[in-house]
């Protein structure tokens, strides 16, 4: 393979620099200056310990899924639009529920063999099937029956009901060749085979992995992609400590780190060939409150918190970051950013006390973080903080993954306040609003118990509304809604942090998992 | 710090006044147990009174002051603010109470159920013996730190969680000692006579045994409580100890670990301060050995 | 001799399956819900339950522990509930790297800590002994994972003469595997570079490591020094006239290698266990790192595997200890 070569190239060139002794900290810089179109280094802190594009989730893995493996559109740009990927172009009919793609005849597997109609439907077939990984995304909109090859260029998606987020969704279904699948097959349609294996048509393909440490990625010589940068290959490290990231980059040890604090940020400012990306995600972070059970489920209390949350506390803590303004993020379609919200006053807080049950407070409420995520903590103290002067005390629980996502299973063991991460896979209101709000979702983490009908009836309108003007209608309903209701204490935006060295060319930010870096494009130089 | 060949050579039979006063006035001569008591002294009021005397008592109770945030060490922050503006010198004098409190708990447990393990298999002997000495073993080639760390992950963060987490791999130590000693003071000759006079199993072991085990697990127990405080400093900086906003040297720690390099100072207070009591103990441990258990010295 | 093998070695059969029970019973008694984590963020009531029974977990508790005693029988350790992947491949890739650091902080402590303690047995109550007492007694006490932060931020950080952490830089393409240490098959291999690069980053683990063992090495090396030269026979053989100097030489390697052995028995399986936390701030890609990740997500068949292979090794190696006593004192019994 070409890449291979021009990696132990650059290893000889480090023979004859370094040296004896030199520390390993010197001599990276020299050669990433020196190889010129060689391998880029992403410094990240999640492992990949699946390849399966239809099982494995994590930002790692869509890193590797959108490297290694093509969907039949691509998201890309500010704000994201569909771009063509294994289908050069696609039509849909009028109420949106049919979508006809024609595959790229260039499209060609890392076998050699061409991308047919054949492999799409067997990806989506599998994909449903498995029903793990991504798949929850095109769950009960696209079934196996509704997948179609018309000829071998061809496929034709029915869909079950009109689904405007459709082309935002497809970048996260990836396809696999179906011989190399059914060669491998096992009793598990597959999945232990290609955990560790790769059947992708995508840029890149898997050189050397060494697990828990680094994944490098090789240059396919089959590449078809139009556009591609100068990469011969790109490794993604595995680097736990964010400092240590920092110092990476600061020190030409690694090309991007993509798990940056906002302090990180801040010491990277002045640094010489360090170029930062810091933009608006739709990443939102709130409060959930228990709306169901205890305190919590008066509108009053909920409304008393709100106010007397401390916003700017929250917003010094989270250091790059924008306040949220009601339930959606800034700039998504359909938010309004003129809307009404909770800002920290006391007075309003005392004012809604006063209508509940206990003015004068006297209660201790209880609230889980996820133990280890350094915001979560810092939001939990603040909030402690912030109660205080309700008279209202705080119990902090930190606690695993796992046990938190237990704790959603009923409103009984919900605890009063759960914070929650809320990351738009795909680049639509929907994502946002449908798995945070909607009463279908709850039992689950990202909506564990909140439920109106009223809600609900308005995301199920915008979700198969195709025209944009009216779904921006429905959506200012929905957050007039929410904040009137008051579930979440509406949090911050916490801004994008990537950090890259000015070696790397040809970047450009996309709103949606920005951190799982599509390599092709790049270059270095 | 005296010499060891003297004290194998010399031990002559006084009386258990003059006895006493000897171990006393021994223990003054090293200047190194008197350190180290100092330092355990030092330790014990903190725990008592840290909290009351810190400068910011409102950090310690969960109060932050993010406008006041990562000020390098002043005379009004001598070891900085943290990333909540929190005054890094109050939350390291409050987390003394956690740590000295835990690490004695974990001791303290560690003994009783070491000493009754210990104690019942020496004295009953044949098959309880070695069933128990067993499982002795058994426990302790289980990685203690790996132990504790799965049980604590799993049963969730807090105060007794933890300690129960780390007293699971703590006893085997304090079986195996006891055992030993009651071994060796069995067959002794006032033992032998009680027995011979009737005396209960129960009554023998807790009149004429036990009181000869003292020293040892004083000894013992003064030594170990520097690493059981290690051991709650390790949970609480892999992420699993106690409970936020209680301060605790660990979790201080591993979370000032991300601000290194520029906020370098965060991670100095509470780690000079873990050093600071385990060295205390270790100095104070390694006297009394010296002092009551001359034989153990190597 | 060859007995007393075989007895240790059938002995070592009721030790593992104590092991495997203590730990699955620890496993199995803890609450929490792993298979939620496993199944992912998204996944319905259903497919909860479908991995459940997937993963046997809806057997009962002595079913699962006979198909994993069944399946220990042919080396499978289980699988990983998170990653999906084989425990026993995971353990053997990451055992060498915790087995490297281990060896080379018991190298630091047996190279530095005979000569020291020998030194301060000569010096025996001058200030260089009160003070290397006192430097012991401190480095026993010293939290290993403070040091490794000091370490970390002055020659790290600040003085950037030692890398961050890990095992090698990516750039450099590791020498073929033959023992699974890096710095042992970079010399097998005679890739200089690779050698002093791997060097560069096992030194300050291994050193944050090294720092108990070292103290109690030198302790021990002190005070069995200063017991032979108060020997009757040291004097005699001082009174006719040998000279000082060869007869501690000769009595103290003795010593030295015992010294050793027992140092060695004490803390293997300390270091073994206690890596994690040096191995979390290093990030030192070794099984304390993969034990913590398994954990924090209470994936408990890595935990599990972990904590057998480490209980295996400890055995085993306190087996090779006192078989090596026997040879350097043919006075032991083996019985």
């Amino acid at each position: 393979m070409n890449s291979s070569s021009s990696f132990s190239l650059s290893r000889r060139g480090l023979l004859a620099m370094a040296g004896i002794g030199l520390a390993s900290t010197v001599f990276p810089r020299k050669i990433f200056a020196q190889a010129g179109g060689g391998v880029l280094v992403i410094a990240s802190g999640q492992d990949i310990p699946n390849f399966d594009p239809h099982t494995a989730t994590g930002y790692s893995a869509s890193f590797f899924m959108r490297n290694v493996y093509d969907p039949l559109v691509r998201v890309s740009g500010n704000p994201p639009e569909p771009q063509p990927a294994l289908a050069e172009s696609w039509e849909v009919n009028e109420d949106g529920t049919e979508f006809i793609f024609k595959l790229n005849p260039a499209a060609k597997f890392h076998s050699g063999n061409p991308v047919t109609a054949e492999d799409v439907v067997y990806s989506f077939g599998r994909a449903l099937r498995l029903a793990k990984g991504n798949s929850w995304m095109i769950r009960d909109i696209v079934t196996p029956e509704g997948v179609t090859a018309i000829d071998p260029a061809t496929v034709k998606f029915s869909l079950t009901a009109p689904y405007a987020p459709f082309l935002q969704v497809l970048p996260w279904i990836f396809v696999v060749e179906k011989a190399v699948v059914e060669e491998n097959l096992g009793s598990d349609d597959g999945e232990t085979y290609l955990m560790t294996n790769t059947a992708g048509s995508g840029p890149f393909d898997v050189a050397r992995v060494e697990i828990g440490t680094l994944y490098h990625l090789a240059r396919a010589p089959e590449a078809w992609q139009a556009g591609g940068g100068n990469l011969d290959g790109v490794v993604w490290q595995i680097v736990r400590e964010t400092a240590t990231q920092r110092l990476m980059i600061e020190r030409g040890e690694a090309h991007i780190a993509v798990d940056l604090t906002s302090e990180d940020m801040d010491s990277l400012e002045d640094a010489p060939g360090v170029v930062r990306v810091i933009e608006p995600e739709y990443r939102t972070f709130s409060i959930k409150m228990n709306t169901e059970h205890g305190p919590c489920a008066d509108v009053n209390l909920r409304k008393a918190i709100s106010y007397a949350t401390n916003y700017d506390a929250i917003l010094d803590a989270a250091g790059y970051a924008d306040l949220m303004i009601g339930p959606l993020p800034h700039g998504i379609l359909g938010h309004d950013p003129e809307l009404e919200v909770y800002r920290t006053d006391l007075d309003k807080a005392k004012e809604y006390m006063a209508k509940t049950e206990t003015p004068e407070g006297g209660f201790t409420l209880k609230m889980m973080h996820v133990s280890g995520l350094e915001q979560q903590r810092r939001w939990a103290l603040i909030m402690l903080d912030s109660l205080k002067q309700l008279n209202i005390g705080l119990e902090i629980v930190p606690m695993n993954w796992p046990d938190m996502v237990a704790a959603c299973r009923s409103p009984e063991t919900f605890p009063d306040m759960f914070p929650v991460y809320q990351t738009a896979n795909y680049g639509d209101t929907d994502n946002i609003a449908y798995a945070a709000y909607h009463s279908s979702r709850n039992g689950n983490w990202q909506n564990a118990v909140y439920n109106d009908p009223d809600t609900d009836a308005l995301i199920e309108a915008a979700r198969t509304e195709i025209d944009p003007e009216k779904r921006v209608e429905i959506y200012g309903k929905f957050q007039r809604k929410l904040v009137e209701d008051a579930p979440d204490i509406f949090g911050v935006l916490e801004r994008r942090k990537l950090a890259m060295r000015d070696a790397v060319k040809g970047y450009q930010f996309t709103p949606v998992a920005s951190n799982a870096i599509e390599a092709w494009p790049l270059s270095l130089g | 710090m005296t010499d060891t060949a003297e004290h194998i050579a010399t031990e002559p039979e006084l009386p258990k006044q003059d006895k006493l006063q000897r171990a006393l006035f021994r223990f003054r001569q090293s200047r190194l147990s008197m350190l180290g008591a100092v330092m355990v002294a030092l330790v014990v009021f903190f725990t008592a009174f840290g909290t009351l005397l810190a400068p910011f008592p409102e950090h310690i109770a969960g109060g932050v002051d993010t406008a006041a945030r990562f000020q390098p060490p002043s005379w009004a922050h001598p070891f900085g603010t943290n990333e909540l503006g929190q005054d890094v010198l109050s939350l390291v004098m409050a987390g003394t109470t956690v740590s000295v409190l835990a690490g004695l708990s974990v001791v303290l447990i560690g003994t009783v159920i070491g000493t009754l393990v210990g104690a019942i298999a020496g004295f009953a002997g044949g098959w309880i013996d070695e069933i128990l000495m067993r499982l002795t073993d058994l426990t302790l080639t289980i990685p203690g730190l790996i132990l504790a760390m799965a049980v604590a992950a799993a049963l969730g963060p807090g105060f007794t969680n933890m300690i129960i987490a780390i007293s699971l791999s703590w006893w085997p130590g304090y079986a195996r000692l006891v055992r030993g000693e009651v071994l060796a003071v069995r067959e002794e000759s006032y033992v032998n006579a009680a027995r011979a006079i009737g005396a209960s199993p129960s009554r023998i072991l807790l009149r004429h045994i036990l009181p000869n085990t003292v020293s040892p697990i004083i000894v013992k127990m003064s030594l170990d409580m520097g690493f059981a405080i290690l051991m709650v400093a390790g949970l609480g900086f892999i992420g699993i100890g106690i409970r936020p906003p209680t301060p605790e040297w660990g979790t201080l720690l591993s979370v000032s670990r991300s601000y290194m390099p520029d906020y370098w100072w965060t991670a100095m207070a509470p780690g000079m301060a873990m050093f600071f009591a385990v060295f205390g103990f270790n100095l104070l441990g390694d006297g009394l050995r010296d002092i009551l258990d001359p034989k153990a010295r190597r | 001799m060859l007995q007393f093998i075989v007895r240790r070695v059938l002995l070592l059969i009721p030790v593992l399956v104590g092991l495997t029970v203590i730990m699955f019973a620890i496993a199995r008694i803890l609450p929490g819900d792993p298979v939620a984590l496993a199944a992912g963020p998204n996944a319905t009531q259903a497919e909860i339950e479908a991995l459940t029974v997937e993963y046997g977990l809806d057997q009962p508790v002595w079913v699962q522990y006979g198909h994993y005693v069944s399946g220990l029988l042919q080396g499978d350790l289980g699988t990983s509930l998170l990653t999906r992947r084989p425990v026993a491949a995971d353990i053997a890739a990451y055992l060498p790297a915790t087995l490297e650091l281990v060896f080379a902080a018991m190298a630091i402590a047996v190279l530095l800590g005979i000569p020291l303690g020998l030194v301060t047995a000569v010096w025996r109550n001058r200030w260089p002994d009160y003070l290397s007492q006192v430097a012991a007694i401190g480095a026993i006490s010293m939290p290993r994972f403070f040091l490794g932060l000091l370490l970390q931020l002055c020659f790290a950080m600040w003085l950037a003469w030692l890398p961050l952490g890990g095992r090698l830089p990516i750039i450099v393409i590791p020498p073929p595997s033959v023992t699974g240490f890096l710095t042992i098959d970079a010399l097998i291999a005679g890739d200089w570079t690779a050698f002093t690069t791997a060097l560069s980053h096992l030194a300050m683990p291994a050193i944050a490591m090294s720092l108990s063992p070292l103290a109690t090495i030198m302790r021990m090396m002190r005070s069995s020094t200063i017991e032979v030269m108060q020997q009757d026979y040291v004097m005699t053989a001082r009174a006719l006239g040998l000279p000082r100097r060869q007869i501690i030489t000769k009595y103290v390697a003795r010593n030295a290698v015992s010294a050793t052995l027992t140092v060695i028995g004490l803390y293997f399986g300390w270091l073994l266990g206690g890596t994690v936390l040096v191995e979390t701030v290093f990030d030192w890609p070794g099984l304390g790192l993969y034990a913590t990740k398994a954990i924090v997500s209470q994936d408990m068949m890595p935990v599990i595997g972990v904590a057998l292979v480490i209980g295996l090794l400890f055995v085993l190696a306190n087996l090779v200890i006192d078989l090596l006593y026997g040879v350097i004192n043919p006075k032991v019994r083996y019985s």
